[in-house]
């Protein structure tokens, strides 16, 4: 198996990604809390493992290699994020972008969390909604990039892979919040 | 009568909770900025010297074909300061710039002296005036000094197409030839060619010829580089 996929921290960043799911799950079509906190747990996957991807990418620019990522086979994030050409966006790194965005959709999601019934509430989930469908078409870049772009291209950098499965969750976890919220079931007890 | 009683719709709390998530993100983000500094700081990249040159990756030509290159493989991570080690010497042109064109031959002169010690990197751009175009088969032969236009000042060949590229001063060069990507210009601050910038080993820039107007690349190499 490629050592990439045993490293530890990517390990627990799955098993983040799982549970989060699970609470999405035994939320869905019923429970608003379980959403909002399946929607945080996505969000806060989805800054440590930007923050992660950035730590990465300082490293690479500073010491040309690091031991937090492997270099080697095509699941890896040494080709990916140490590419010049396509690890940032107009000279900031993608990193800085996902923690950034992730941390725009915690701040919505703990809002709503802490307060379903404000009068911003039902504002804040269309915010959340918008937000996170935007970032959709970025992690369709960023996957083409990774499998086209790169120098020995395709790679799959699975720290990145972390960060766009927590986008995804969060969308779906959003979306049964909306449900939530149409059909009526907003309101349920914690 | 019974009386009937609206149902009232659950009401949010009185204080707003907007604040208290916004301090509670600003933690967050405090602890990650703090674990990014701690662990990985970030590098100040620029041109300037002191500063890790901008790195890029674009096809190169070597004498033989157009490969890929990417300026970070040359650098030397381990390199201290007053070690042995491969300096490299960053040079930007446009093939049909006048002042490049007669730079070939400091080139070839500065090249006989330290390709032992330094790399020799050469970026081809392509300046927006006219009479500037270019591509790779300009760019091969302004390196190697081969057949490629005129001699007749008809827009075809190097030094504004007003000679056949074969004619450029100096030897024939034979180091890596990049093309540039629209990007390097802006990356490197680059507002004219020639440009040149002499990066330590571990790829700091030691010198940039824009910081240092009075001194020669010939006096620039003797002093960071000497030795020979």
């Amino acid at each position: 198996m490629n050592e990439a996929l045993t490293d530890p921290v990517l390990l627990s960043f799955i098993t983040g990604l799982l549970i989060s799911t699970y609470i999405m799950l035994i939320g869905k079509g019923k429970n608003t809390t379980k959403l909002l906190i399946s929607s945080l747990a996505f969000a806060g996957v989805g800054i440590i493992s930007s923050t992660y991807t950035y730590i990465i990418h300082n490293k690479m620019v500073v010491q040309g290699t690091t031991a937090f990522c492997s270099s080697e086979g095509i699941v890896q994030c040494g080709s990916v994020i140490g590419d010049p050409t396509w690890n940032n966006l107009f000279g900031i790194p993608w990193g800085v972008f996902g923690i950034i965005s992730f941390a725009a959709l915690i701040f919505l999601s703990l809002s709503l969390y802490l307060d379903r019934h404000a009068k911003w509430a039902e504002n804040f989930l269309n915010y959340s909604w918008w937000a996170a469908l935007g970032g959709l078409p970025f992690v369709a870049l960023l996957v083409v990039i990774e499998l086209t772009q790169v120098e020995d291209a395709p790679h799959i950098c699975p720290f990145c892979t972390v960060a766009h499965l927590s986008l995804i969750g969060y969308v779906l976890a959003i979306y049964y919040l909306k449900e939530n919220k149409n059909s009526g079931n907003w309101s349920e007890q914690r | 009568m019974a009386r009937r009683r609206k149902t009232l719709a659950p009401k949010g709390r009185d204080d707003d909770v907007r604040w208290i998530a916004g301090f509670a993100l600003g933690s967050i983000l405090t602890v990650i900025m703090i674990l990014v500094v701690i662990i990985a700081p970030p590098a100040t990249i620029g041109p300037s010297e002191g500063e890790l040159a901008p790195d890029f990756s674009a096809d190169s030509y070597s004498g033989a074909n157009w490969i890929n290159f990417k300026l970070s493989d040359t650098f030397d991570y381990e390199w201290n300061e007053g070690e042995q080690g491969e300096w490299i010497l960053i040079q930007f042109i446009d093939t049909d710039c006048p002042y490049c064109w007669s730079e070939g031959e400091t080139m070839s002169d500065l090249h006989a002296q330290w390709s032992n010690d330094v790399e020799f990197i050469t970026i081809a751009v392509e300046l927006s005036i006219n009479g500037h175009d270019s591509n790779q088969q300009e760019i091969e032969a302004f390196r190697d000094k081969t057949n490629y236009g005129t001699n007749d000042n008809d827009g075809s060949g190097c030094n504004s197409g007003r000679d056949n590229c074969a004619n450029r001063p100096g030897a024939a060069h034979n180091w890596n030839y990049v093309e540039a990507t629209s990007a390097m210009m802006k990356d490197w601050e680059v507002t004219g060619t020639p440009f040149l910038a002499i990066l330590q080993p571990d790829g700091y820039v030691a010198w940039n010829q824009y910081e240092n107007t009075g001194e020669s690349i010939e006096d620039a190499m003797q002093r960071i580089v000497g030795g020979t």
